[in-house]
């Protein structure tokens, strides 16, 4: 299994955290998750090289999913993110000028998700 | 209190919350809102940002959006060029401008009039801004901090905040609840302040407060959170009995009804204080009229008669010398004497 590749996902939905996880650990991903924006900032960067992928979405208490790209970005610029936002709000903007590879709005098919998961990552290898 | 370097006093997981979020984002240079009732410590949680940043040693300068008036709060943002209109005699330079390479703490951000939350947003978006009355754009490197008592949510859905600046500000966002919901804080606050106060007011043997009265303390609602606990300590120092304080808490510890509560959050409720400061001033508020424009434009005249008249008595009534300090023309400095009924004391 040395070549599964390791996501953080970042959501305070608790919802829709558990469905990424169940889905995308049967995809043989090796899953972290974090409820809220400090959480998965304290696990970027308790190891650093550790993700592969970041997931998060934008809107969230504290520490927005705006914060954690830009943070990321700077720290880790290799790490590439996919910002997730509701239906009906607007940071995507902001999203894309923290450099998010990709910004998905809510709701989407796992599947689309996922081909974009590999495509994200095969390009990066 | 203005000691620059407070520091967040408490145990509460919201200040162990706090102090975390402070340390992660602190050098990242995001923007941030800080949210919570009037006197939780908003300014000191921007502060500590500040010291914690690389921006730390540069300045920062801190703008009250609900003490100046739209067109005012334009100008001391962004400055004004010379005769960029009349009254303009010289150069202002705005606070984007003096906060370069360091903070701008915009405090009551919630009250921006949505005419220059436009003009913010486009400064954030760009880094640039020009002064009123030039042709030219400015950089500027600002780290912008912003506080406010209101829920901005709610604020975008009236129309009176927007959505695309919330966003932009709201990158991080830190809330200090109000101190009756983090009642453990309130004995390291006290401990805190007495400390603090026994040197200002020399008064270095005042007696620590027993288990009693701490337990009062921490038991009473404190509507105008750790600004009203402040005061009273203060109050303390000077009366110097904890009997007589804590006999007041019985009378004040009934329940307030809610919207009464409010507004002694809106104003400062402060009781009296034994200041030396001569600007300070103790009157009721006056809610006979919730004309927010009138309230507003009341507070303003009299901020400004307390700035001119201090001016005036420390430069002898000299209205040229007066009028150079508070960077206004001699003729609007005679208006605003006689507009504002301004008369010299003691018969300078």
């Amino acid at each position: 299994m040395g070549d599964q590749k390791k996501l953080l996902i970042i959501d305070d939905d608790a919802e829709i955290l558990a469905a990424l996880d169940n889905y995308l650990r049967k995809k043989n991903y090796n899953v972290s998750i974090a409820a809220n924006g400090l959480d998965g900032l304290k696990l970027l960067e308790s190891e650093p090289g550790r993700f592969d992928l970041i997931i998060t979405d934008l809107v969230m208490p504290s520490i927005s999913g705006v914060a954690i790209i830009a943070i990321a970005k700077k720290k880790f610029p290799d790490i590439p993110v996919i910002a997730i936002t509701g239906w009906g709000e607007h940071p995507e903007a902001l999203a894309t000028e923290a450099e998010a590879d990709l910004v998905m709005e809510k709701p989407f098919e796992l599947s689309v998700l996922e081909s974009k998961i590999t495509e994200i990552l095969s390009g990066k290898k | 209190m203005d000691k620059s370097d407070t520091p967040l006093i408490g145990v509460s997981q919201a200040i162990v919350k706090t102090k975390e979020l402070i340390k992660h984002v602190a050098a990242t240079g995001l923007n941030i809102v800080i949210t919570g009732e009037s006197g939780v410590g908003k300014e000191v949680v921007a502060q500590n940002l500040y010291y914690a940043s690389p921006r730390k040693g540069k300045p920062f300068i801190k703008v009250n959006c609900a003490a100046l008036p739209d067109g005012l709060l334009e100008s001391e943002l962004f400055g004004y060029e010379r005769g960029a209109f009349t009254g303009a005699e010289k150069k202002k330079r705005g606070k984007f401008e003096l906060a370069d390479k360091g903070v701008l703490f915009l405090d009551e951000i919630g009250d921006m009039s949505i005419l220059l939350q436009a003009k913010l947003l486009h400064v954030l978006q760009s880094g640039e801004f020009a002064p009123l009355g030039s042709e030219d754009d400015h950089k500027t490197d600002t780290w912008v901090l912003a506080a406010t008592n209101q829920n901005l949510a709610q604020s975008i859905k009236n129309g009176t905040f927007r959505k695309d600046l919330y966003y932009r500000l709201n990158t991080v966002n830190i809330h200090l609840p109000p101190l009756r919901e983090r009642r453990e804080d309130i004995p390291f606050l006290i401990e805190y302040y007495l400390d603090f106060y026994k040197v200002q007011f020399k008064n270095k043997s005042f007696p620590k407060p027993d288990r009693n009265i701490l337990e009062k303390l921490a038991a009473y609602h404190w509507p105008g959170n750790i600004r009203e606990l402040q005061n009273v300590l203060q109050r303390l120092m000077v009366v110097g009995d904890f009997e007589a304080i804590s006999r007041e808490f019985n009378e004040q510890d009934k329940p307030v009804p809610d919207s009464a509560q409010r507004i002694s959050n809106e104003t400062e409720i402060a009781p009296p204080l034994p200041s030396s400061n001569p600007i300070e001033e103790s009157v009721e508020p006056d809610f006979s009229n919730f004309s927010l424009k009138k309230i507003k434009k009341k507070a303003a005249d009299k901020a400004e008669k307390k700035a001119i008249a201090l001016v005036l008595s420390k430069t002898h009534w000299n209205r040229s010398k007066a009028s150079k300090i508070l960077q206004i023309s001699y003729k609007t400095l005679l208006y605003k004497i006689s507009e504002l009924e301004i008369e010299p004391v003691g018969g300078l």
